[in-house]
């Protein structure tokens, strides 16, 4: 399998802030791969980079075989972007949001079977702004798909979302990973990182401090002689939410 | 050209669908017409006039005829001394002068032609505009009957209807162009400034689109609204007020479109400027009430205090009204008024290098 990122040194500093300090990876066609760290460990500087929205100062990176300082137009045409917070035009429908972004693309597509991808086909008329906080991200993912892009960005796509709808996502996103499509995915829900992704980035101060699938990094961590100091828990408190209430999402 | 117009086709989809904001942009435009037209707020009644006949012959009879015969104006004959006593009080609004000499006839070469002299109160410079304007389209009609030859008494009948020029005639073209100001700066302005904040700008920037053709689908948008607008005021205009307008619908097209262009690149390079939706009235308003108060929207330009007048003369509003207002009412060309496109055209140079300054998608 070829690799759909090649990130090699990447350097970028805000003035006196060294964001990302040389950090190097690759990942491969057809996987979820997870960048993960605490806030301002440099995720988003990373990301945006990637996805042609910021300049970087120094290394290289390939996405989707095209070099992004110096092509990052036709990187945006490759890929599928997903940011932190989701904003779309005011006052057009779910479907015309579609649209819109099909037409930034310059491309016709069939924004129904889009919606209907992301259980949206019954939303297609009412207005994006009238939507729920899960509507709107599966939303966000249908206008990321208009180019059905060779790589799918998602930045903490489930943040703010109830038990429901983050499950409803984590499957969504199964099925575009089902689909072929390779899905970089930057989360703050370290049980998210672990349940979707084939393997995990752990970023810190700007440099990568981890790079494996999250099962190994584990397993690691035991061989290294960790033990957790509390009793094995059969259940915990989201299993009791999840079956007092459902897993059936409650905005649809 | 095929992505402006999609783009243009879903923006303008998405402006119309919010309908209260709609409603709202047409309902101030709406209230100011028919609060200054309707109870006539801003009439000046009838323009008094003095007329200090020193001929007093036939001629000079003739022409206080006409004058006298004119509604608007209010003809009292007093002499020199006098009526610029009562000026100076502003109880007379003009003083026109009729010389000793005074003929209506065919000038011979070599031979001066007589020469009225007149006066206006500098406190009601609405007033004397009218009054000028009137008395001007008096001499014209005198000097084409004489070199015309034909019988004067039947021009002269006419000449007493041509004239009438009420206040709604005047503010109609006013109200048109403070709505394309405020239409073009505040929407283009809120919009970007909202949509920047809210991260729209930077979703959209993550896509390939060609930033050209997204700022051209913003500004047809608007064009089209402007349209659709000045075409719901004037309707409204014609229909309540029976507003005659003079020259050629087109030809106020044509300058309602400059106009918009020309506030529109205002909106953009303030949209650039602003960090916040909160910074957008407070900068907004302080480019368009100036030009409001001073650009000749209720009341002639000529009531700016002539220490500033250079200044207001030269504001875009005021080309903008004054261009719309000397096609509604004066029937004008477009050629008549290539001095005011002129200075629409320099303005809109000037706001479009302001705007690409300042807005930088790449900012966002």
């Amino acid at each position: 399998m070829p690799s759909v990122v090649q990130v090699n040194d990447l350097r970028k500093r805000y003035g006196e802030i060294e964001a990302v300090r040389g950090i190097s990876f690759q990942v491969e066609s057809g996987e979820v791969f997870g960048l993960l760290g605490p806030n301002g460990a440099g995720k988003t500087t990373t990301v945006e980079i990637l996805e042609g929205l910021r300049k970087a100062d120094g290394g290289s990176a390939l996405v989707a075989g095209v070099n992004v300082f110096t092509d990052p137009s036709e990187v945006k045409r490759r890929i599928g972007v997903q940011l932190q917070a989701s904003a779309f035009p005011e006052n057009l429908t779910a479907k015309e949001t579609v649209d819109f972004f099909a037409t930034c693309y310059d491309l016709d597509v069939d924004a129904l079977a889009l919606l209907r991808l992301v259980e949206l086909q019954e939303r297609a008329g009412q207005r994006q702004e009238k939507l729920s906080g899960g509507q709107r991200q599966r939303l966000s993912i249908a206008t990321a798909l208009v180019n059905s892009p060779q790589i799918l960005f998602l930045d903490e796509p489930t943040t703010g979302l109830d038990p429901q709808a983050r499950r409803n996502l984590w499957d969504l996103i199964r099925g575009i990973k089902g689909r072929g499509t390779t899905v970089f995915l930057t989360t703050h829900y370290l049980d998210e990182a672990e349940i979707l992704c084939d393997r995990v980035a752990i970023m810190d101060e700007g440099r990568i401090v981890a790079l494996d699938p999250p099962r190994k990094l584990i397993d690691d961590l035991l061989a290294r002689g960790f033990t957790k100091p509390v009793l094995q828990q059969q259940a915990n408190l989201e299993d009791v939410f999840l079956d007092l209430t459902g897993h059936e999402l409650r905005d649809t | 050209m095929r992505q402006t117009a999609r783009l243009t086709a879903l923006l303008l989809r998405a402006y119309v669908r919010d309908r209260i904001a709609l409603f709202f942009s047409l309902v101030v435009p709406l209230m100011l017409m028919v609060i200054f037209g309707y109870l006539n707020l801003g009439d000046f009644g009838r323009v008094s006039l003095a007329v200090d006949d020193q001929a007093k012959n036939d001629a000079s009879k003739q022409l206080l005829g006409v004058l006298k015969g004119i509604e608007t104006l209010q003809v009292t004959e007093e002499s020199t001394d006098e009526a610029l006593k009562r000026l100076r009080r502003t109880e007379l609004d003009m003083l026109v002068v009729i010389p000793r000499e005074f003929t209506i006839a065919p000038a011979r070469p070599g031979q001066t032609v007589p020469q009225l002299v007149v006066y206006g109160d500098d406190a009601r410079p609405q007033q004397v505009a009218v009054g000028r304007q009137i008395l001007a389209q008096v001499i014209d009609r005198f000097s084409f009957s004489v070199t015309q030859t034909t019988p004067v008494i039947a021009v002269k009948d006419e000449t007493v209807q041509g004239v009438r020029l009420r206040y709604v005639d005047f503010l109609v073209p006013g109200i048109l162009g403070v709505n394309i100001m405020q239409l073009a700066v505040f929407s283009v302005a809120f919009a970007l400034v909202a949509d920047k904040q809210r991260g729209v700008l930077r979703r959209i920037m993550a896509t390939p689109v060609r930033i050209p053709n997204l700022l051209a689908a913003h500004v047809v948008t608007r064009l089209f609204i402007a349209a659709g607008q000045v075409a719901v005021l004037l309707l409204v205009a014609l229909v309540l007020f029976n507003v005659t307008i003079v020259g050629g619908l087109g030809s106020l097209v044509v300058v309602a479109l400059l106009g918009t262009i020309l506030f529109l690149t205002i909106g953009f390079a303030l949209a650039g400027w602003a960090q916040s939706e909160n910074q957008v009235p407070a900068i907004a308003q302080l480019i368009t009430l100036p030009q409001f108060f001073f650009s000749g929207v209720f009341f002639s330009k000529n009531a700016a205090p002539e220490a500033i007048r250079p200044i207001t003369n030269l504001l875009p509003l005021t080309f903008l009204n004054d261009a719309l207002r000397e096609i509604s009412v004066q029937g004008a060309t477009l050629w008549d008024v290539r001095t005011q496109i002129l200075g629409l055209l320099v303005w809109i140079v000037l706001g479009f290098l302001l705007a690409v300054r300042l807005f930088r998608f790449e900012r966002f």
